[in-house]
């Protein structure tokens, strides 16, 4: 569909939408410029930076701890993976190993992270559609995960679990929490097929997003679009199958064929289910033993690179050791290619479904706004 | 009672504005009105995204060099008597952002929120809890309901 509509000359469109910075329809400042030839998108433009707070710039120099604990103030939504990367490139850079009970622990936590941050992708898209009834519903599952990472990690949105070594001695798996998981794993599961089955049994709904804001499979892996975006146009590509943590657990990769909205959705309500399997069986096979390994030395290291899958795609984090402080740090988090892809995804639909178009990646700005330029292509 | 500060006591109208922070604060905030669990909406507290229509005007975030001048602007634009509220350690004192330089000054950071609005009610935390938000919202009340 949006390989007809090739993206024509600016100079000839004369009506230009724009949007931004602080907008109604957008709660994180971001800019976008429609050009619009009769209501129909030809051509879409997203600025990021508004954000940038150089957060590469003030983790250089620190201590490797320190710097740790900040990379989770990049993002408030994958707090947990930015720290968990952040760990695995220093535990690498030194060879640190980690406690099997630990690992399990981590991905307990990264899973319950995808749980809550799909919800809060289903919610924002309702919001988006209109449909504000869903969104509160979406919202109220979402509070059982909200509870769980609490409990476990002690706050409801930075809770700090890995450290260099395994775990925080605080997000110990007990008896009582291991309870209270499985229970919560049940909750969830009942309550988003339930909400999926009238989602999709919608048919105002599903006429809203069917065919809309598509992106080819060409496209998405020209664009190295990751994560579920790229997964929805029916490639199947999951870090989680390449990393360590994950090599004891049977799971799924969700893949969509369309690449549109639809597609979007539906591939992440589907890993919803996927995520509550991976708990389990991480709650039914947890190993004893210690959670934090503390018998390692801080050496020096050159610059080490570590990748993992986090909600919204592949995230990268790199940076050097020098008496035990950081250096050259480099943050790449997955919106970035994501919201690129999304300049094209809006181009040949109506205008009005163009904020549609642009959520359906999922979009942080916030972890987006690094030092990183985007080439045109 | 004025019939303004009347109708006023039935429909409280909050916006977010959102000036560089890490999203946490923000996700919480609209969890605390949207969220069932918490429900302002139950209070008469409604979330609005037109500052012509909002009487309190809740920032989260450290306000980096490019959200200045936009949230000077959305102040503006709100109709008095307006009540403003920080919310979000990173609202209060710029949080991890801002004080890691210490006295050297940040390039990025222009904030915190009251050296550019004045801010009459803060609320802590890093992320703020939802119930917190609500009982920054009452603390900021007086100023909506006895204004004439």
């Amino acid at each position: 569909m949006n390989e007809d509509n090739k993206i024509t000359d600016k100079k000839v469109i004369e009506t230009e939408v724009t949007m931004g910075t602080v907008h109604s329809a957008a709660i994180e400042p971001y800019r976008v410029r429609l050009f619009v030839e009769d209501e129909i998108v030809r051509d879409a433009e997203i600025t990021v930076g508004i954000n940038h707070r150089g957060i590469e710039r003030i983790m250089e120099g620190l201590p490797v701890e320190k710097a740790n604990s900040l990379t989770e103030k990049i993002c408030g939504i994958c707090s947990n993976s930015h720290i968990w990367n952040s760990v695995l490139v220093a535990e690498k850079a030194i060879g640190i190993d980690v406690p099997e009970r630990a690992q399990y622990i981590r991905v307990i936590m990264e899973e319950l992270e995808r749980l809550h941050s799909h919800m809060l992708y289903l919610a924002h898209g309702s919001e988006v559609l209109g449909h504000e009834t869903f969104a509160m519903r979406v919202f109220y599952i979402r509070e059982t995960v909200m509870e769980l990472l609490r409990m476990i990690g002690g706050n409801r949105v930075q809770y700090g679990v890995s450290i260099i070594g395994g775990v925080r001695p605080r997000c110990e798996l007990d008896e009582m929490r291991i309870q209270k998981i499985r229970e919560g794993m049940d909750i969830i599961d009942e309550k988003i097929s339930e909400f999926a089955d009238r989602f999709v049994s919608d048919p105002m709904i599903m006429a809203r997003i069917t065919g809309v804001g598509v992106l080819s499979q060409k496209q998405a892996i020209a664009l190295a679009a990751t994560g579920p975006t790229l997964r929805s146009t029916g490639v199947e590509l999951d870090l989680r199958r390449e990393m360590e943590a994950y090599d004891p657990f049977e799971f799924d990769i969700i893949t969509q064929d369309d690449g549109d909205v639809k597609s979007n959705l539906l591939c992440r309500v589907l890993e919803i289910p996927e995520a509550t399997k991976i708990i389990r069986q991480a709650l039914d096979h947890l190993p004893d033993g210690k959670i934090t390994n503390r018998s390692w030395e801080m050496q020096d290291a050159p610059i080490t690179k570590s990748y993992i899958e986090v909600p919204r795609g592949k995230l990268y984090h790199s940076y050097a050791l020098e008496d035990g402080r950081v250096r050259n740090s480099i943050v790449r988090t997955p919106s970035i290619t994501n919201i690129g892809a999304m300049q094209y995804a809006a181009v040949g639909h109506h205008i009005t479904d163009a904020q549609l178009a642009i959520v359906q990646c999922d979009p942080c700005f916030t972890c987006t706004d690094r030092a990183i330029q985007i080439i045109k292509i | 009672m004025s019939l303004k500060s009347y109708s006023r006591a039935r429909a409280i109208h909050v916006m977010l504005v959102y000036t560089g922070g890490c999203n946490g604060c923000d996700i919480e905030i609209v969890n605390c009105i949207f969220s069932p669990k918490y429900d302002a909406e139950q209070y008469k507290v409604f979330l609005t995204w037109n500052p012509r229509e909002a009487d309190v005007l809740v920032v989260t975030g450290p306000v980096t060099k490019h959200n200045e001048k936009p949230l000077i602007e959305i102040y503006n634009a709100i109709p008095e008597p307006k009540a403003v509220i920080a919310a979000g350690a990173c609202a209060l004192m710029g949080g991890v952002y801002k004080n890691i330089h210490g006295d050297i000054p940040s390039e990025e950071i222009a904030g915190p929120v009251d050296k550019i609005i004045p801010v009459d009610a803060k609320v802590p935390g890093c992320a703020v809890r939802p119930e917190d938000i609500l009982s920054g919202v009452v603390a900021a009340l007086p100023l909506l309901l006895n204004a004439k």
